[in-house]
């Protein structure tokens, strides 16, 4: 249940180590060079690149299948559909009726269907090394305003919460006869209602405690705040810095300044 | 000087009817327990929120009367300003605990204050080392028990330095053990640190190992303020607050009133098996059992 919510595993490597900042950046940029590329070599070099970094990360294989099995499913998707919606260019290989699937468009669905993978695993980097704490503050660090990493702290901090709230006003409905996975959609998602109005009363509740528990404890009684951790960048973290600007600049600079067929 | 001060103090809530208070005065004095007994719907919510400011400033209403916390009128002061006066712990651990770590749960009241950074570690290892919870600094809130859960809330508001800790009914989802504990923490505050402890309940179970003074509230209005064992003495005050009166003293009461001739005092387990043997000496012994 609890890696359904939180991804983060605990193991020491130097992705772990990395200040959150360098690998906010590395993400931004590595998503940013799948964007940019558009042959279908180049993009699958970075997807290598990127499952490499994955491997790195040392997670569970649960938690990494987890993630990937979604990832997956959207591009056996995309490959698989590319084809039926772009028809345009030669040689077609098969015809039947209006739908026709060409050669050009099946390998534009490959790439995209890689680019999406790039795009969507290269989160999961971050998530599996980074706590969420580390996150929030490597946001602040970055310029995020304190309250609103405050409040983003406090959601992904009760997402379990109310994860498990829900569950148990499951179980007590189904104690008293509800049954949630028979009858129509219709029928179904009506049975939600007995879920959902408790649940919201619980949220309110307990939005209203924390605000009292906020106040109870000075939130915002001075605007020069101190903060007992701070993150730094350390020389390592600088170095990582350079080779990830490096790794986007170069192909940055290939296509866009010398054209290069990336 | 008095810890807390209440003079007349009345309070409805914006929108209700009837009276949350009705004309209370009491006072506590500084490093005194008090615990304060009462039923669902007395008032002790009501009470713990005006000690420190969170009524009127945060939750609206009608307020008469003056409340005092160390001489400063709370209707004057911010809740902010009073927070290092009055350290709050609420019933449900859970939605008082948002931060990810224990650690940055208690850290996070006096980083609010701009405390410096070497004093904000003293302050954490402080509080976490009174209330036990040293070493788990790294830990989620979430995955601590719930008497863990409790004693971090009142490491949180103990890092704010504060003279007097106000609790709302904190032991109220823990276990008999887990209670005397805390109730045993609370003692030693009050002991070893000088503060006063405001502790609203409805447990009276353990009100004489722990309180220097009980106060026994009902729909709004505050029936008798004495010391516990003075309060033990007519456990029928009990029944009109709806609050059960610890067994052993129901037991004596109830023996006292079937039996003639007898006039039963225990006030604990060893002095009640005392008293009850030397009442029924015809009856032959099996020796020491316990």
């Amino acid at each position: 249940m609890k890696g359904v919510f939180d991804l983060y595993t605990a193991r020491d490597t130097f992705l772990h180590r990395l200040d959150p900042r360098v690998k906010i950046l590395a993400v931004l940029f590595l998503s940013l060079l799948g964007f940019i590329m558009t042959n279908l070599i180049p993009l699958f070099t970075l997807l290598c690149f990127i499952i490499l970094l994955l491997y790195l990360t040392r997670s569970t294989f649960s938690k990494a299948y987890f993630a990937l099995k979604f990832v997956l499913r959207l591009m056996v998707l995309i490959t698989v559909l590319w084809p039926l919606f772009d028809q345009s260019g030669t040689p077609v290989l098969a015809a039947l009726g209006p739908i026709k699937i060409t050669e050009p468009a099946i390998w534009r669905g490959l790439t995209s269907a890689i680019r999406i993978g790039c795009l969507a695993t290269v989160w999961y980097i971050l998530m599996f090394t980074t706590t969420q704490r580390d996150l929030v503050r490597a946001l602040v660090k970055m310029g995020l305003r304190y309250d609103f990493g405050l409040a983003l702290a406090i959601s992904l901090r009760f997402i379990p919460t109310f994860g498990f709230t829900i569950e148990s006003i499951k179980d007590a409905q189904r104690a008293r006869g509800l049954e949630f996975d028979k009858g129509s959609i219709i029928r179904r998602s009506k049975n939600y209602i007995a879920v959902l109005i408790p649940a919201v009363v619980y949220a309110l509740r307990t939005a209203e405690t924390l605000s009292l528990s906020l106040q109870s404890r000075a939130y915002g009684a001075r605007k020069d705040r101190t903060y007992m951790r701070e993150i730094r960048m350390r020389s390592s973290d600088l170095v990582s810095l350079v080779i990830v600007v490096l790794l986007f600049a170069i192909p940055a600079v290939a296509k866009f300044v010398f054209g290069a067929a990336i | 000087m008095y810890a807390l001060k209440m003079s007349g103090v009345s309070f409805v809530y914006e929108g209700a009817e009837g009276h949350a208070l009705d004309d209370i005065s009491v006072s506590i004095d500084e490093g005194e327990f008090v615990t304060v007994l009462g039923a669902n719907g007395a008032g002790k919510t009501t009470l713990a929120m005006l000690s420190n400011g969170l009524i009127p400033h945060a939750i609206k209403g009608t307020l008469e009367g003056s409340v005092k916390v160390f001489g400063y009128d709370i209707s004057k002061h911010t809740v902010a300003q009073l927070s290092t006066l009055v350290g709050m712990v609420f019933q449900e651990p859970e939605s008082q605990l948002f931060c990810m770590s224990v650690e940055e749960e208690v850290a996070f009241g006096p980083e609010n204050l701009a405390i410096p950074r070497d004093e904000l570690f003293k302050r954490v290892e402080w509080a976490l080392d009174l209330v036990g919870l040293k070493g788990l600094n790294e830990r989620s809130p979430a995955t601590l028990s719930g008497g863990q859960k409790q004693r971090l809330a009142i490491a949180a508001a103990l890092a704010m330095r504060p003279k007097m800790l106000v609790l709302d009914e904190p032991a109220y989802a823990l276990d008999p053990v887990g209670r005397i504990e805390l109730y045993a923490l609370l003692r030693s505050l009050t002991e070893k640190h000088g503060m006063a402890v405001l502790l609203m309940d409805r447990d009276s179970e353990n009100i004489l190992e722990f309180s220097d003074k009980v106060v026994l509230m009902n729909s709004g209005r505050i029936l008798t303020v004495a010391p516990p064992s003075e309060i033990l003495r007519d456990i029928r005050n009990f029944r009109a607050i709806r609050v059960p009166p610890p067994q052993i003293f129901e037991i004596a009461s109830l023996l006292n009133s079937r039996l003639t001739g007898v006039d039963f005092s225990f006030t604990t387990l060893d002095e009640a098996e005392a008293e009850l043997l030397s009442r029924v000496p015809s009856l032959p012994r099996r020796g020491d059992t316990r």
